[in-house]
């Protein structure tokens, strides 16, 4: 590894003066589980390293009385799978926290490098896609909010410009809707997903009103099907259904072959693991913890 | 003739060096250091097959703190043949002129900060003029790409000879075995079956990856080194080197796992040549990721048919192709050593082996726990059971009916001697309740089961060589070069001493392998240790003992007398002084094999191991879970039951990830999966819930106190039995290793006519 400066400024305005809009070398570095990796191959060689972890103001968690979560971009993912605040109003994040990678990267990784990282094979993305939630970005050039849907600009690149920060995560009130994430992994139990599916909905009686699903890790990035959303819309509950927008979901899917399997089997995993998300969303209880 | 035991044998010793592994203090060459100590950084090359047209290696050399960079034109200044290997002389230090696979050693950066020596390695590019490849072993036996111009067999192998100088051929050995009539059977059999079955590419990664030392001493040259096999360490390098022996000091400490990976020359003659060079220590420790350029185990294709007449095997074709890579290392040792049971633990009149050891331009393969053996029974059991199934015959009585039981002449004419073939197959039917009800699941999850048997001779002929040395005190240590790499040879050694000269085995030293202190081994592996070492170290304490009786005589005292060791020392030499040294060597009896293949005795002993496992198969997802395996071996009479049952549980949980997830994947002869984050070797959560892990009643009447080695054993069936269940559930029948989901679903797919896309 060769030298390069790593810098741990107090506040925000400092570490967005510290960043450079035109050189790739010098990039912002929170819990650094991903960014080591990539020093360690030898994909990333910094000059410099803005540290974010003595900017104090980053890692709050806060829920308002419409059920309104904001964490903190520098919130340690661990922290955010033991919040009971988390747990009580979007308790699919927990459940989905509990088998993100292992408890030595949760107590380091932070919710808003994990964002930031746009790897599309993490499991937060999708999940917060489905919940609707939105970044505070902070830069030079001002604040913006943006949709974690549209985040992403592809493979391991997100819209950010390289001296903005995601500065904290807001999750709206789900009311009565349920979520569910599930995973799907190709080479072994723990690893990379191949495939993740979130799903979240809303019911209507016997129907499904509205839902969002997400498609993760075989695709890109992580992005909603529209066309199997149409297909559950108004749907009655029951296997037919959840078969048939399965169907739907394979057939929408931009799909990508790689170690973990080729687009054909991805597509058989969509049409299976997105009729079981469904099924499995509507077995939670909305509100309640998990 | 009854079996001495003194309560030292056959007990569950603790391991000797649990205590200091466990706390962090047991030596590895790893976290050796030595004064003025150079790091060395390897630079690969990026292509399957070349000439080096040239390698700049100026920015590297103008990098601060970069002391040299090495080339295999320095090399030669030292080492002016350097062309090592255990069966050819084939593999150069350092590319010389040519390179043959993707991260082949071309040439090295030494530094005094090994980051420095990492980022300099980095500076280095090399231009090559490429040259057609191939990758594929049966391919490689027709290419028009040939890897090597010219063979160069070692001098040690007598079959090798015939390949001195042979040009326009990839066939490193062609082992054949011709018994009975084979045609004629065929001719009269009720049925003819005939499949191929296929191994994949994959690699030891013991947790502590392959590390070196060369120091240059005022005598010679000493080399600390992670090895399995000091003693041949010491050899090839005093060959290279054009040296005695004696000049060389091989210096073994405890290894992170070996697998067969650590065995012959990996690093030593590259830190060796080195050292001489710059005349300072040299140390280089390879990363995980290099480990998948250095050894792996040989991708197969083996082609089987068998002709059936009245439910008996009557006739048995094998032909198997080893992917051997781009360098021999052990390969031909494989293709005749496991070669010739390919038919497996059957009882077949007529058999007909052809196995060919083929070079291809993919990174060399050697020793793999099991030494070709896995591929093997990968093939003839998933074979036995397609053919029961197409019979309609139960899988084990069918089995049960073909065995070679013992007495019976296995395929080379050897009669199988102490081999407990039926007795293990009859405990494995027995653990899976096989004549039980069996629940078959509910869609989409389907249940099955199925079993596997294989069998292996060991490696002969081999010597071991051990010394016993007691001391005035009585105190007793054990010299011998076995490599204790986890499989705990150092205790079980102890206990072998401790049972003959009547002491605890806890308070027997054993010292590590140091080829100026202890004697020669032929190396650890195969599972021959506790059979070869075993028999040597036994012999060397029984030599003590006699020797102590003859004191005793000599001091007048009675026959049988019970007076301490130490005051026997105390009489002779009036003071604490002296020492009693029994030396014990061993070399079994052994007959190679005619022209035929044919030999009254193929091998000291028999190992025998039979898996049974129990599946779950997602029918929507292919997923497949092994619910529970079963692993059943003949491992004699255990000198310690405990670490047999962690052998046979180790092997079989190696040999699942073998099965069901690990596979080095390439691009052009480029690795693409060459990390712990991509290439899955199994974790807790992969494993099967329930494994249960036995031995049965046998005996090794050569062994010591009737044990024999257990390393691989559990390794041999676990493959097949876990296909076998599978198609138990679905009724597919998959013929390449590994067992994806995918490769799984696809199976079913097409089953029902409906093929997924490639």
């Amino acid at each position: 590894m060769t030298p390069f400066d790593l810098v741990e400024p107090a506040t925000l305005r400092e570490a967005l003066g510290l960043l450079d809009p035109d050189d790739a070398s010098v990039r912002p570095i929170a819990g650094g589980t991903a960014l080591m990796l990539m020093m360690k191959a030898g994909v990333f060689r910094p000059t410099r390293l803005v540290s974010l972890r003595a900017v104090g103001t980053l890692s709050t968690i806060d829920a308002t009385a419409n059920g309104e979560l904001k964490i903190g971009a520098m919130t340690p993912l661990s922290v955010v799978e033991r919040s009971a605040m988390v747990r009580r109003h979007a308790p699919v994040i927990t459940r989905t926290l509990r088998t993100l990678s292992n408890v030595r990267v949760r107590n380091v990784a932070t919710v808003g490098g994990s964002l930031a990282h746009a790897d599309p094979h993490m499991d937060l993305p999708p999940v917060l896609i489905a919940l609707g939630a939105r970044v505070s970005v902070a830069g030079s050039a001002g604040e913006r909010t943006i949709p974690v849907e549209e985040l992403f600009a592809g493979y391991f690149e997100t819209v950010l410009k390289r001296d903005e920060l995601i500065t904290d995560l807001s999750v709206p009130g789900q009311g009565a809707r349920r979520a569910c994430y599930l995973k799907c992994t190709t080479r072994a139990v723990h690893d990379w997903p191949a495939l993740g599916v979130a799903v979240s909905l809303e019911r209507d009686g016997d129907m499904v009103r509205d839902a969002r699903i997400v498609v993760s890790a075989a695709t890109e990035k992580p992005g909603r099907l529209s066309g199997a959303e149409q297909a559950v819309r108004g749907g009655h509950i029951g296997d037919a259904l959840f078969r048939q927008v399965g169907d739907a979901a394979a057939d929408e899917a931009e799909l990508i072959t790689d170690g973990q399997g080729s687009a054909a089997y991805k597509r058989q995993l969509v049409r299976v693991y997105v009729a079981r998300a469904l099924h499995a969303a509507l077995e939670q209880t909305s509100g309640a913890g998990p | 003739m009854a079996i001495q035991t003194g309560g030292q044998v056959g007990r569950s010793v603790g391991r000797l060096e649990g205590r200091a592994k466990v706390t962090g203090r047991a030596e590895y060459v790893h976290n050796m250091r030595l004064p003025g100590m150079l790091y060395g950084k390897i630079f690969r090359s990026t292509v399957a097959h070349g000439r080096i047209r040239s390698i700049d290696l100026d920015a590297a050399r103008e990098l601060p703190g970069v002391y040299r960079v090495v080339t295999i034109d320095d090399v030669r200044k030292v080492v002016p043949n350097p062309f090592y290997g255990p069966a050819f002389h084939d593999q150069p230090i350092l590319a010389a002129g040519e390179v043959h696979y993707v991260g082949e050693p071309v040439a090295v950066v030494l530094a005094a900060d090994p980051h420095v020596a990492e980022a300099a390695a980095q500076l280095i590019a090399a231009e090559y003029d490429e040259l057609p490849a191939v990758f594929d072993e049966v391919e490689a036996m027709t290419s028009q790409a040939i890897v090597h111009d010219v063979l160069k067999p070692a001098h040690m192998f007598p079959d090798l000879k015939h390949l001195q100088g042979k040009t326009n051929t990839n066939v490193a050995l062609d082992f054949r075995l011709r018994r009975g009539d084979p045609a004629g059977a065929f001719a009269q059999a009720d049925h003819v079956f005939e499949h191929t079955f296929r191994t994949q590419q994959v690699l030891h990664l013991p947790l502590e990856p392959f590390v070196s030392i060369g120091e240059p001493t005022d005598s010679g040259l000493t080399i600390h080194t992670a090895s399995q096999s000091p003693s041949f360490v010491r050899i090839e390098i005093a060959r290279l080197l054009g040296w005695p022996e004696n000049k060389v000091r091989v210096k073994v400490p405890y290894l992170g796992g070996g697998f067969g990976a650590k065995l012959y020359i990996k690093l030593e003659a590259l830190v060796a040549a080195c050292a001489l060079i710059v005349r300072r220590p040299v140390k280089i420790s390879l990363t995980m990721e290099e480990q998948f350029y250095t050894l792996t185990k040989h991708a197969s294709t083996f082609r089987i048919k068998s002709g059936i007449k009245d439910g008996r095997i009557i006739a048995r074709e094998c032909e198997v192709w080893w992917n051997g890579g781009a360098y021999a290392d052990i390969g031909p040792r494989i293709t005749q050593k496991s070669g010739f049971t390919s038919p497996g633990p059957y009882d077949i009149d007529n058999v007909h082996i052809d196995s060919y050891s083929l070079y291809t331009n993919l990174p060399p393969a050697g020793a793999l726990r099991g030494f070709g053996i896995p591929q093997l029974v990968w093939a003839y059991e998933s074979h036995t059971d397609m053919m029961a199934r197409a019979l309609k015959l139960d899988p084990i009585e069918f089995r049960r009916k073909n065995i070679l039981r013992e007495g019976r002449a296995q395929a080379t004419g050897t009669l199988m001697k102490d081999a407990a073939i039926a007795a293990v197959l009859d405990r494995l039917a027995l653990r899976m309740n096989w004549t039980a009800p069996f629940d078959r699941g509910t869609r989409p999850v389907k249940r099955g089961r199925g079993v596997a048997i294989g069998f292996k001779a060991v490696i002969a002929p081999t010597t071991s060589i051990a010394i016993v040395n007691v001391a005035a005190d009585g105190s007793c240590a054990l010299y011998c070069s076995t490599v204790d790499m986890g499989q705990g040879s150092d205790t079980a050694n102890a206990q072998i001493v401790s049972e003959v000269l009547n002491v605890p085995a806890e308070s027997v030293r054993v010292v590590h392998p140091d080829t100026d202190v202890t004697p020669y081994d032929m190396a650890t592996l195969g599972s021959r240790s506790l059979f070869h070492m075993g028999n040597a170290v036994k012999l060397a304490a029984e030599d003590a003992r006699e020797k102590l009786a003859a004191l005793a005589r000599e001091l007048g005292l009675p026959e049988g007398s019970n007076i301490p060791v130490a005051e026997l020392f105390q009489k002779k030499y009036k003071m604490q002084a002296g020492n009693i040294v029994g030396v014990g060597s061993y070399i079994p009896s052994y007959v190679p094999p005619d022209a035929n293949g044919l030999t009254p005795n193929a091998t000291p002993f028999w190992m025998v191991g039979a898996a049974g496992a129990e599946v779950e198969v997602d029918t929507e997802t292919g997923h497949v879970r092994v619910t529970r395996l079963v692993n059943i071996a003949d491992a004699g009479r255990p000198i310690n039951p405990k670490i047999v049952e962690t052998q046979l549980s180790g092997a079989a949980v190696m040999q699942f990830g073998f099965t069901m997830q690990e596979k080095m994947e390439f691009d052009a002869g480029q690795v693409t999966n060459a990390s712990l984050a991509d290439y899955k070797i199994p974790s807790l959560l992969d494993i099967p819930p329930a494994m249960l892990n036995e031995v049965v009643e046998a005996e090794q009447k050569s062994g010591p106190f009737g044990a024999k080695g257990v390393g691989e054993t559990a390794t041999f069936a676990v493959s097949p039995a876990i296909a076998n269940a599978i198609e138990d559930a679905v009724g597919v029948r998959l013929t390449s290793l590994p067992l994806t989901a995918e490769s799984v679903y696809r199976a079913l797919a097409a089953a029902r006519n409906e093929p997924l896309d490639d």
